[in-house]
């Protein structure tokens, strides 16, 4: 199931579309550099201001988060942080009914095993759908790929009705276990072994006496792992972000951070500081991860979308 | 393009993933220590249960160990609740319920103990409208009285001053004698001496409570939808709206703006059953001039109830009723209104010398025990709520808010409401 | 023939036969986990929810009687069902018309031959890692009634505080700004990759004859752009259509607005089920959300494939 995955990271790839290393010729890009020329002011101007925009919105919770209940409410607020964020965040982990600690150990489980496992799945997948040959697989291919696109909230009443039978609700698993494997996860690393590995390889493994597993366990995976590095940050970020499906099988005393915040704002109707000192601070862990993997989430985006 | 130090961050979530494995292996598992029998308690918001009084519980019933976990708002704890029930496990030994599940949970009482006949011969008897929506078709109980919700009027004394109107708890009480319409009429007079505030804070909780004040508003004990023909709800709808450009400040009930109000001074009295005290103190800590009168518009009026629950999926039944009765006795439930504002709703609680004794400092000393047990015996008519009592709610306040925002006319939502109650047949 | 040549002639029959089964049969076992996990999380469910749209069902009491089409019928009556319909479009409009033109215009500058593009890059992308939750809290915040921060800069112009909480269409336009501050960095990101594929000989000449970046960008970029943005709005859509998390916490109440001005298909779904404990009918609502969103993506296949077919060129 795909609840995780679907609507975010199916925005990193249509079908058709490839994660291609870039291989356009330098010498054609330079030739335009020269033609453009240099951007000017305006530009950098420009980007500046969408960059603000985009940082205005936590810098505003910092100031509130940083003040104490009245701030919210003042016009004349000032622009400049207060000194109560590290006592509103303490008020936040240590209010009993969040759970933060173990919201966000739950988070990193959650998010962990999901992404492990769907970049493990689809790489098996995806090495037998790209490099063996056997009957069906064009039709099962097909099948994967059309299932990249079901909403994923289509399902969730059975499958909570699954959970309940099971008495798995409030439990971490039901969280994991519809995140297993996701259809988008095959299909990317399918096109990736597809044009990254040579046939040659695979073949000279084989004449060699390894058998598909040895192949793909020593000569597949440790080729992929750019792309499985960002399929398994892809993967991290949605599962960790995600809320529909936690939010209904979880219960507030085993959160994940999502549902976590929900209790927060439910919890602290009236006094703003604390609650945006808490998404603030939620929001840390998957800075932390966008300072560390930034770059590798920018090119995974960006070769999502290129035209194979 | 892919330099190869790049999958450390492979390695690293793959590691997260191992490690969580680890973690969620490891998990700990409430066994029975040290041969105490082990009870959860699960309530909602404020009960006013401090770990005090359960230590208390604990101290007087060695051989029971209580945990007690809190929901942060009933809108969890409800969703909680039913999916437990329905999952036939994971419930705790005694769940807190709100008056209006009821409705829903009369249909599965069997999945609860019903309240054992010693429990009434020693704490003694609920009120009436506090067990009647808790009773099955067998007269039998399947939830303890927790707290019911009689109301007073909470007022801002420095507002009502400045329009020139008396402040003190007394003469409040004295000048909104009577039934809403003197209510509405003492509202005007505010409105032509008041500044910027306004006299109420929303026609929802105007009209809500005079819904509550009717015998059967929306539904008949048999089952016959009669919400859009009873000429006493339009009146009320009616009514609510045609003062409320004048007097209401417009809030929609239970949003952000609704409660920032209760700080700013926006409106000069409220509703108030007795757990909105708590609410408003939480709402406004630093507002000095809240206070209660103790009258309520039409008599008396009671909004809002709790209960508590001995689910059968319990292991422990025996020792899990001891504490749901335990509880729900009067000097607990005193106690806890002294804590929360959640009012007893036992009848021995108002023999209890220690009832009237209880003031609130925040609203500036108002005698609250006398205030609402006063009020409690005001009550005469008490909402019946059928199956369909919370789609009917909400389609009433979506209809009034419609109005309060200026998208139609109180004629138009009228209408569009009893096509929405139509529907429901 | 010596006992250890038998042996190894064996082994190497051993080894063969190993050889040709794992072959044939590796690739299957390979494919297995995700076919067995899909169908029983992905397809398995998609199927019960038809047979439970089907029945009376109630999150208490399980299954009831079967109830044939009215589930559907008692749906499609209802003004909230309509009601959610129309906000969820209009959402989306409103999400992903400004979406695509503020995300062409920063694709445009960082398709620029920058300093530090990599910096720029992540910059833009900074809000897709926040949790649409925490996102909701703060723009709800933001976009308050009476003491929110938008309405107070609204309010230092002299203008008039707008009801974001009680007017239909105000809300809308907070739910799909708090959507776009997540999502228009990485469209941005997309398109510039669209940009980048397009053959830089076309500026070339397009240089040689005279015509200017402005000229260029509108005669070159933006048609040469249009496969990337079909996909942009497709995988809007998908997303925009399932708008949960921004409405549920709009407000505290979580119900989709006083009189469910922001009430989305999603949280009507939600509602039904979790609130109401109505099986039946939140299946039924599934099935409709599933069909609405097939036809909406049937109507962007054929929107596409008219648009591609009408430029020759590119192909």
């Amino acid at each position: 199931m795909s609840h995780n995955i679907v609507t975010p990271t199916s925005r990193a790839a249509a079908p058709e579309r490839s994660p291609r290393p870039d291989d356009r010729p330098r010498s054609r890009r330079k030739w335009y550099r020269r033609a453009v020329g240099k951007p000017s002011l305006l530009v950098y101007g420009f980007l500046s201001f969408v960059v603000l925009a985009s940082v205005f919105p936590l810098y505003w919770s910092f100031l509130i988060g940083s003040g104490d209940s009245t701030t919210v409410n003042d016009p004349n607020m000032s622009w400049i942080p207060g000194g109560n964020f590290v006592q509103n965040v303490q008020s936040v982990v240590e209010n009993p009914n969040v759970n933060f600690w173990p919201a966000l150990r739950n988070s990193i489980i959650v998010s962990g095993v999901t992404a492990a496992s769907v970049v493990f799945f689809s790489t098996l997948a995806g090495f037998a759908f790209a490099k063996m040959r056997f009957r069906g697989r064009k039709w099962l291919l097909t099948a994967v790929i059309a299932t990249t696109a079901v909403p994923s909230q289509l399902g969730v009443v059975p499958l909570f009705i699954l959970m309940s039978n099971f008495g798995w609700t409030g439990t971490l698993g039901a969280v994991i276990i519809p995140g297993l494997v996701t259809a988008f996860g095959v299909f990317w690393m399918t096109q990736y072994v597809g044009q990254t590995i040579p046939d040659e390889i695979v073949e000279s493994a084989r004449v060699d006496g390894a058998s598909s597993f040895t192949t793909f366990w020593r000569i597949i995976l440790p080729i992929v792992r750019p792309a499985a590095t960002m399929l398994a940050l892809f993967t991290f970020v949605a599962t960790w972000t995600n809320f529909f499906w936690p939010f209904i099988v979880l219960n507030p005393q085993n959160p994940t951070l999502p549902v976590a915040l929900k209790v927060l704002q439910a919890n602290y109707f009236v006094d703003y500081s604390i609650i945006l000192a808490g998404a603030i601070f939620a929001t840390f862990p998957l800075i932390l991860l966008f300072i560390v993997a930034g770059k590798q989430l920018v090119s995974g985006v960006m070769q999502g979308a290129l035209k194979g | 393009m892919f330099p190869r130090k790049k999958m450390t961050a492979l390695t690293a979530i793959a590691a997260a993933g191992a490690l969580g494995l680890v973690l969620s292996g490891c998990s700990p598992d409430a066994g029975n220590q040290n041969g105490k029998v082990q009870l959860t308690l699960s309530t909602f918001g404020n009960f006013g249960y401090t770990d005090k009084l359960i230590e208390q519980f604990e101290a007087e019933h060695p051989n029971i160990d209580v945990t007690h976990n809190i929901a942060a708002d009933g809108e969890a704890a409800r969703s909680n609740l039913f999916t437990k029930l329905a999952a036939g496990s994971g419930l705790s030994d005694v769940e807190a319920i709100e008056i209006n599940w009821t409705t829903e949970l009369r249909q599965y009482a069997d999945k609860f103990h019903p309240v054992p006949g010693e429990d009434i011969a020693e704490y003694g008897d609920w009120v009436d409208f506090q067990k009647k929506p808790v009773t099955t078709e067998d007269g039998e109980l399947f939830a303890y009285g927790v707290a019911i919700g009689p109301s007073a009027i909470c007022y801002r004394g420095d507002l009502l001053e400045a329009a020139g109107l008396p402040s003190a708890p007394d003469e409040v009480a004295a000048l909104l004698k009577g039934n809403w319409k003197h209510y509405f009429e003492v509202g005007q007079k505010f409105a032509a001496g008041s500044k910027d505030a306004k006299w109420f804070d929303s026609a929802e909780s105007i009209y809500d409570a005079t819904i509550q004040q009717m015998a059967n508003p929306y539904e008949k004990e048999d089952g016959t939808l009669i919400a859009a023909s009873n000429p006493e709800v339009e009146k009320a709808f009616r009514e609510t709206l045609a003062v409320a450009p004048e007097l209401s400040a417009g809030f929609d009930q239970w949003t952000d703006d609704w409660y920032t109000g209760m700080a700013s001074g926006d409106f000069a009295t409220m509703m108030c059953p007795s757990w909105m005290l708590g609410l408003i103190e939480g709402a406004a800590p630093d507002v000095k001039n809240w206070n209660v009168a103790n009258v309520f518009p039409n008599g008396g009026g009671n909004a809002g109830g709790s209960y508590l629950t001995v689910p059968k999926q319990t292991k422990h039944p025996e020792e899990a009723a001891q504490l749901a009765s335990w509880l729900t006795a009067a000097p607990q439930q005193i106690e806890a209104f002294k804590v929360a504002g959640p009012f007893p709703g036992r009848v021995q609680a108002f023999d209890s010398p220690k009832l009237p004794e209880v003031t609130s400092e925040y609203f500036n000393g108002a005698p609250t025990g006398e205030i609402f047990t006063e009020r409690t015996q005001a009550i005469k008519d008490f909402a019946f709520k059928g199956p369909r009592h919370a789609q009917i709610t909400a389609a009433a306040s979506s209809a009034i808010s419609r109005v309060q925002s200026g998208n139609q006319t109180t004629d138009e939502s009228w209408k569009q409401f009893v096509q929405e109650i139509e529907s429901l047949k | 023939m010596s006992i250890l040549q038998e042996r190894t002639q064996q082994n190497k029959k051993k080894r063969s036969r190993a050889a040709r089964w794992d072959v044939k049969y590796s690739p299957y076992i390979f494919i297995l986990p995700f076919f067995i996990l899909f169908a029983l999380v992905g397809l398995f469910p998609l199927a019960y929810t038809a047979w439970v749209s089907l029945n009376e069902w109630s999150l208490l009491g399980g299954q009831g009687d079967f109830a044939g089409l009215d589930n559907f019928t008692s749906v499609l009556n209802e003004r909230d069902f309509w009601i959610a319909l129309r906000n969820t479009l209009s959402i989306f409009v409103i999400q992903v018309v400004p979406q695509l033109i503020i995300a062409t215009v920063i694709a445009a500058a960082l398709d620029r031959n920058l300093r530090n593009a990599t910096f720029w890059r992540m910059a833009v992308l900074l809000p897709y890692v926040m949790m649409p939750v925490a996102v909701a809290l703060i723009f709800s915040n933001m976009f308050g009634d009476r003491y929110g921060l938008v309405n107070n800069v609204l309010g230092t112009f002299g203008l008039s505080p707008v009801a974001w909480h009680n007017d239909v269409l105000a809300s809308h336009v907070a739910i799909a700004t708090m959507v776009n501050f997540r999502w228009t960095g990485y469209a941005a990101l997309i398109l510039l990759a669209g940009m980048q594929a397009i053959p830089r000989d076309y500026y070339e000449a397009a240089t040689i004859d005279g015509a200017g970046a402005f000229r260029q960008f509108f005669s070159i970029t933006l048609p040469q752009l249009k496969p990337t943005a079909i996909f942009v709005v497709i995988t809007a859509t998908i997303g925009g259509l399932q708008i949960f998390d921004e409405a549920l916490l709009y407000d505290l109440a979580g119900t989709g607005g006083p009189d469910k001005e922001w009430l989305t298909l999603t949280l009507y779904l939600y509602n039904l089920g979790w609130r109401d404990l109505d099986f039946g009918r939140a299946s039924a609502v599934a099935w409709l959300l599933f069909l609405i969103i097939v036809v909406i993506g049937l109507l962007n296949l054929f929107i596409s494939s008219r648009i591609s077919s009408s430029q020759g060129k590119r192909k």
